[in-house]
């Protein structure tokens, strides 16, 4: 278990290294896509790895001469490692709007990444406020057009049956990784929270047929070990937010060591990534655009104003048996910052108790953040 | 050497403007007691509503509109109050702030209170303005129409978008209207509107031209004022009557060679990439006007709104008309994404003369992104220098004025550096 545990720890740790390191190996090409619903399987079933763009650790400087400080920390990240040739392994990028800091994106890659990608897309992903025709017509002219691209960039026809093939390789993977989760669930404290942030991480950079593998090896393992007791009166936690982002684990680790457990999450690099399937049928393009047009999970980035979030995240809560909500907000994230409100106004009016933690790319000290979730956990006893 | 005292020369016509403005959204604000309709609006789909006979409140028009009475920091402080994030775009906290005073019975100076919506309609020209209607229809139950307006990425995107943006506007648009409304949508209404919108920006574009003489007779702020007849009054002959009493006294003092800057015309003509900072203009027209410098053009007033002379109010689809001239008819989205902006920037340096470039940025709008790529890329080209100033077009606690006059100051030496070594 342990070895499985580290492999993804390796990936995830760092993904400069072994998503080029899995090119050099295979000889295969790598297309970077922006989170959070670009269809991947397009670009899988081309025989190309797609790959998660992640926010990488280091602090930002060649960046800074192309975007503000005022921007998130993965768009700034991301900008800094394409100018600085840290991303020159990647064939090809994929971006679209879902945020307005995304829009500048392929400008800046165009401009400044050396080499540049052979293929650079950025597709027109509408928001769902409705599900009316001419959106999912549109929407479904994008995904052809990505179709067309990677068949372009690979040289391989992405048919019927390869994008069904490869629907059926993501959905498999989605599947163990909602078992990770019932897991976890089941058994507080088996994992880590940093260990499963990580093997949801790795699945976004690895191919998925082997992360698939790799999984059903841990799981066969944990389903069999008993969890070590929780700390007695451990609040049981929901994390929520973060989007696109890893968010720290070091972060994560001071939740669980000031007296909770996160025992289920609402982050991208987390349950949203593989909470809903594609269905498998005869058009495979319009079932990937029909996974696009659902409103589970509530994503604040898809223009879905017919759910509220907050509602997700309360039943989340009572599924779980949580005790709390930790949001964590990207700092300079506008689709998150907007939803905030009325995330807020719900878990209050559902008497959920609830923290709000700002988190920055650099960050500088974690020692504000534990007295904050130490009054939190006051408050979560002091209901009980 | 002996400092020049410059002094700004006022437009007697610009005057009238307040009363109007200030008319406008009296109107808006006894709609309800009069029994019509309302709506919110963002992005530029609002001219179906007025069409409906409905009245319309513009999202951005309205924000300058509160930040130039002085309110925009008290509605902002009443969002914040609700729970609103202190990084959250200003123009969304002016909405979300002035339910929430309505709401909890925040005193809101009644100039700048606004009635409350039958429907908001949320165009997404940015993403913010969805989220924008997500907190209204989330938080205060306001019935929500969105309509995606995607930027394009390259030219030859148009037709797909022209027609896929014509589709929302006539199967998802139009269809709630006319049941908010009770009645068929009025197509003669829309185009009379846009007759009337037409005649307006034609002399509107002649104005323009007083722009390239030098010394410039107005300013970019004169202009900035004058916006609301083409951008969300349209429709009203009174705007027709305004243009052309502003022509005739630009062409007037042209004739009279009576610049904007008093003694003897502008020593910069400055463009501005970037919103107005409408909390701010007098504070930063003070700044520049110190210095003999003056703005003259810029892409928002210019390209970011409607260009209605290039409607045909005629034409038989007269929504696909409408959506055209956004995208391939006048490019307009085009310039707002970064590859467009830079295209646009470069023609106005050269047909307005222009000397320097002061990039606004907004610390809460991330529209503007790619600026500092913009002005490198510019002043390679054209030679012309810029700088970035940091701030918000509404939150006085974004401005910083020690960091606008260093970065001032930094740009007249830079343009003094460059004339020095080109004597002509
Ligand atoms: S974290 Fe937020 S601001 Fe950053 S790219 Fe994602 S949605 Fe946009
Ligand atoms: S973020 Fe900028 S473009 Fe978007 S609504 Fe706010 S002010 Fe307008």
């Amino acid at each position: 278990m342990d070895e499985i545990l580290n492999r993804f720890y390796e990936v995830a740790a760092d993904p400069y290294k072994s998503v080029e390191g899995w090119k050099r190996k295979t000889g295969k090409k790598v297309i970077g896509v922006f989170p959070m619903w670009i269809p991947e399987e397009i670009i899988h079933a081309a025989d190309i790895l797609p790959a998660v763009i992640w926010r990488g650790n280091e602090p930002v400087t060649e960046g800074h001469a192309h975007l503000p400080p005022f921007n998130c920390g993965l768009t700034r990240s991301f900008v800094d490692d394409a100018v600085r040739g840290k991303l020159d392994f990647m064939d090809g990028m994929v971006f679209y709007r879902m945020c307005l800091q995304a829009v500048v994106l392929r400008f800046i890659i165009e401009r400044h990444a050396q080499p540049q990608p052979t293929y650079l897309e950025h597709l027109y992903l509408p928001p769902v406020f409705d599900r009316s025709p001419c959106l999912k017509e549109f929407l479904i002219e994008e995904l052809e057009t990505l179709q067309r691209g990677v068949e372009g960039l690979s040289g391989k026809e992405v048919t019927v049956d390869s994008l069904n093939r490869s629907i059926k390789i993501y959905n498999e993977n989605r599947g163990l990784l909602r078992r990770l989760y019932q897991l976890r669930r089941a058994k507080p404290g088996l994992l880590k929270a940093r260990d499963i942030l990580v093997m949801v991480h790795s699945s976004m950079l690895m191919p998925k047929e082997e992360h698939s593998e790799l999984l059903k090896g841990i799981l066969g393992d944990l389903e069999k070990k008993e969890p070590p007791t929780l700390v007695k009166g451990a609040k049981r936690v929901i994390v929520s937010g973060c989007l696109c982002q890893t968010p720290s684990l070091d972060l994560l680790g001071l939740i669980e060591d000031s007296g909770m457990a996160i025992i289920d999450d609402d982050l991208y690099i987390g349950s949203r990534y593989f909470a809903i399937d594609t269905d498998v049928n005869g058009n495979p393009i319009e079932a990937l655009a029909d996974r696009y047009m659902k409103d589970e999970p509530v994503c604040p980035t898809k223009g879905e104003w017919q759910k509220n979030w907050g509602d997700y995240l309360i039943d989340m809560v009572k599924r779980n048996n949580a005790d709390g909500v930790i949001s964590l907000l990207v700092k300079y994230c506008p689709p998150h910052l907007c939803w905030y409100p009325a995330v807020r106004e719900k878990l209050a009016e559902a008497g959920i108790p609830h923290i709000l933690i700002e988190v920055e790319h650099e960050v500088t000290s974690l020692e504000p953040v534990k007295t904050r979730l130490a009054s939190f956990v006051e408050i979560m006893t002091g209901r009980a | 050497m002996e400092q020049k005292e410059y002094k700004l020369n006022m437009l007697h016509t610009t005057m009238g403007m307040g009363p109007m403005v200030d008319q406008h959204w009296a109107e808006l604000r006894t709609a309800k007691q009069r029994g019509e309709k309302v709506a919110w609006a963002a992005g530029p789909g609002f001219i179906l509503p007025y069409a409906m006979k409905m009245k319309c409140h513009f999202m951005a028009g309205y924000s300058s509109y509160c930040a130039g009475r002085r309110c925009g920091d008290q509605v902002i402080e009443a969002a914040e109050s609700g729970g609103d994030l202190v990084d959250t775009c200003s123009y969304h906290k002016l909405h979300t702030g002035m339910f929430y005073a309505i709401k909890k019975g925040i005193p809101i100076k009644e100039e700048v209170v606004l009635p409350m919506p039958d429907l908001m309609i949320s165009a997404r020209l940015c993403p913010e303005q969805s989220h924008y209607g997500e907190a209204l229809h989330q938080r205060f139950g306001v019935r929500v129409i969105g309509i995606d307006h995607p930027i394009p990425r390259k030219k030859e995107d148009f037709p797909k978008i022209e027609e896929f943006v014509t589709r929302e506007h006539k199967e998802i648009l139009i269809p709630v209207l006319e049941e908010i409304c009770g009645k068929p949508f009025d197509y003669d209404e829309l185009r009379r509107i846009l007759s009337v919108l037409k005649e307006t920006a034609l002399i509107r574009n002649e104005c323009w031209e007083f722009f390239k003489k030098k010394p410039t007779p107005w300013t970019l702020w004169d202009y900035g004022v004058s916006l609301a007849p083409v951008i969300y009054m349209m429709g009203k002959p009174e705007g027709v009557t305004y243009y052309q009493k502003l022509k005739a006294e630009l062409a007037e003092r042209a004739a009279k060679n009576i610049p904007a800057l008093s003694p003897d015309g502008e020593k910069y003509r400055l463009m501005w990439d970037g919103w107005l900072p409408w909390a701010f203009l007098g504070r930063i027209i003070r700044k520049l006007v110190r210095y003999g410098a003056l703005p003259i053009c810029g892409r928002y007033p210019w390209e970011f709104f409607p260009h209605p002379e290039a409607f045909d109010p005629e034409a038989e689809d007269i929504i696909y008309d409408l959506v055209k001239q956004w995208y391939s008819g006048q490019e307009i989205l085009w310039h707002d994404g970064p590859e467009g902006a830079v295209e646009l920037n470069g023609k106005l340096i050269e047909e307005y003369s222009i000397d320097g470039i002061i990039f606004f940025t907004s610390k809460t709008c991330r529209l503007w992104m790619g600026q500092q790529d913009m002005m490198t890329a510019i002043e390679r080209k054209y030679g012309v220098p810029g700088i970035i100033i940091e701030g918000d077009m509404v939150d006085s606690r974004m401005i910083s004025d020690a960091q606008i006059d260093t970065r001032l100051q930094a740009l007249f030496e830079r343009i003094d550096g460059i004339r020095k070594r080109q004597p002509f």
